[in-house]
């Protein structure tokens, strides 16, 4: 009866261990599915999916562990790349070395001394921000759970127009061109609730000035400013103030509050609707110089529960 | 006295009465027609007939009677009636004005529709006149004139307080080697306290501290100075900023008048012969309709 009792529990832990050890291995074969899924899959739907439920687990577990490998940071990095290739939006983002299991880094064609990559987020438990390894604040925001892709404005500006400020234009626009593509992709086709802020090329898009009120003689050194480069600040019947800066393209800054509570913002308008704030700062130093100087007014403010 | 002859005296009187009324009511008459009829050439006739048969038909001056004061409870309606033809003709041979109607005929003139124009004075529709407020204008004629020699309005203010800021700024840098000064010569007065001088050194040492002292109060002023240095740069630079807004206004206006008159002077020119300039027009018009 003792004996029994002693084999039963002996039994008893010899198979929790062996369920253990076995879930472990289900486990780590379960994440070799999708993982192999991940970097082989030509659906990006089966990309999603295998990125989905990576994200949501671990390899490791209590019984085993494995010594190499992947981190989810890694793994939303792959995500990325291969969905802009799959879809045929973009080559000019790569992995920048994968020779090492340690840490992948993202590059970009047109700004090859820059690295991006993932790390984790302390919104959420499965959602990832995308920094540049120079940069000091996330510039995205990605959690493929919950399907969620914000961006952040100010650290956009920060890096892609302060700190790059000696790279052209075009290269510019071209890496963020590709960031533009993948959020649209994953709301357009995965349904992803978006936050384009100021990469948002939609002419109804209202960029909101932090300042609620702009005092007038911000707009006046617009005006001034402008004016140095042949270009006029006109008013129009609103009281609006708006600058042609092309034929397809004009910056309209409005006041969308009322004498109470102002609300000072802009808005880009272009044929083509692909004109977005950034772009207009990397395209205009003198709108740079003119917000950069009055940052504290006009900062465009991104997700505050995502980004503060 | 003849009765008769009072009779008549009277008779005759109210003949001229009676001539005189009807001249007004056939005045009245034609005015209202006219403004019915949108004939606003003619309306202009019946405002000021000497003034139409001189500037505009060419005519020697001749007496004609003034009955436009029996509308003079009127002008505001009748300039808000003639302002509407008047501003679209103004709209093609002055593109950069624009017209704000704060009351009933009554016409504010703003040149340009950028940002934070200025308003240049009053529209006189009855008289087809400009009335410019006289320093506006003046600023404007000031920065033609400046132009010539390369100048402008606000040179000599902007330039001033450039400098200023420039002084400011350098007072503020020098913070720290004036604090180093001053504790030199804070040492400096020490030991000169700590002398117990010769009688016949005394006149000395006495000098010395007053010089180091005044040395020192030199120094306090500028750090008195270099401590609203910061305000009063930010002043300053708004100022500059309020100087460099009215320059860009100025040019802006400049470039307008060039590029619709050629120069500030056809520009005086054609203000000073609106009147003729705008009836002709009114009567091309007219000639043009009547073909139609």
């Amino acid at each position: 009866m003792s004996n029994n009792q002693e084999n039963n529990s002996k039994n008893n832990i010899f198979s929790t261990y062996t369920d253990s050890i076995q879930f472990g291995l289900d486990k780590g074969l379960q994440y070799v599915k999708y993982f192999k899924q991940l970097v082989t899959t030509k659906d990006p739907a089966e990309l999603l999916e295998s990125t989905e439920m990576l994200t949501k687990s671990t390899l490791d577990s209590q019984y085993v562990t494995f010594p190499h490998q992947f981190s989810n940071e890694d793994v939303q990095l792959i995500f990325m790349t291969r969905l802009l290739k799959l879809t045929g939006l973009a080559d000019n983002f790569k992995i920048k070395d994968s020779e090492y299991v340690q840490k992948l880094y993202g590059v970009f064609d047109s700004v090859e001394d820059e690295t991006f990559s993932f790390a984790k987020s302390q919104v959420s438990t499965t959602g990832y921000y995308l920094n540049a390894s120079s940069g000091n604040q996330p510039l995205m925001y990605l959690n493929i759970p919950t399907k969620e892709l914000l961006f952040n404005g100010p650290a956009i500006i920060d890096f892609f127009v302060v700190e790059l400020k000696d790279t052209e234009a075009d290269k510019i626009k071209a890496a963020l061109t590709t960031l533009i593509n993948f959020g649209k992709v994953l709301k357009e086709k995965a349904g992803f609730k978006t936050d384009f802020n100021v990469l948002d090329g939609v002419n109804e898009e209202f960029y909101e000035f932090a300042a609620g009120n702009i005092a007038e003689e911000i707009m006046d050194e617009l005006f001034v400013k402008s004016a140095e480069e042949n270009y006029i600040l006109m008013a129009d019947e609103d009281n609006n103030a708006f600058l042609t800066l092309n034929a397809k393209t004009k910056l309209i800054i409005a006041d969308k509050g009322n004498e109470d509570q102002h609300k000072y913002g802009a808005f880009v308008q272009d044929d083509d609707q692909t004109e977005n704030w950034v772009f207009l700062l990397l395209d205009y130093p003198f709108i740079r110089d003119w917000y950069l100087a009055n940052s504290r007014q006009l900062e465009i403010m991104a997700d505050q529960i995502v980004f503060g | 006295m003849d009765m008769n002859e009072t009779n008549d005296q009277f008779g005759q009187n109210d003949s001229i009465l009676s001539k005189a009324v009807d001249q007004k009511v056939d005045y009245l008459n034609q005015l209202n027609e006219s403004i019915n009829n949108g004939d606003d050439l003619k309306i202009y006739e019946l405002i000021d007939k000497n003034r139409y048969l001189t500037e505009f038909m060419k005519q020697e001056e001749s007496m004609e009677p003034d009955y436009f004061n029996l509308v003079s409870d009127l002008h505001d309606e009748l300039s808000h009636h003639l302002s509407n033809r008047l501003i679209d003709y103004l709209g093609k041979t002055y593109p950069f004005f624009y017209y704000h109607e704060y009351q009933l005929g009554q016409f504010k003139i703003y040149f340009g529709n950028w940002w934070d124009h200025r308003m240049l004075g009053e529209l006189d529709s009855i008289n087809v006149k400009f009335m410019f407020d006289e320093d506006e204008f003046n600023r404007l004629a000031d920065s033609f004139k400046l132009e010539l020699d390369n100048r402008r309005v606000n040179d000599a203010t902007m330039k001033s307080l450039a400098d200023e800021n420039e002084n400011l700024t350098q007072l503020l840098e020098q913070q720290d080697q004036r604090d180093a000064q001053k504790d030199e010569l804070r040492q400096k007065l020490q030991e000169n306290e700590e002398k117990s001088p010769m009688p016949w050194e005394a006149a000395k040492i006495k000098e010395e501290k007053e010089r180091l002292n005044s040395q020192l109060l030199e120094l306090t002023n500028l750090d008195e100075k270099a401590a609203g240095g910061r305000q009063q740069i930010k002043e300053n630079e708004n100022k500059i900023l309020a100087l460099s807004k009215e320059e860009t206004i100025l040019t802006l206006e400049k470039q307008n008048i060039r590029s619709t008159f050629g120069s500030f002077e056809a520009f005086n020119d054609n203000n000073a012969h609106l009147y003729e300039k705008y009836l002709e027009y009114l009567q091309n018009e007219s000639q043009v309709s009547d073909h139609e």
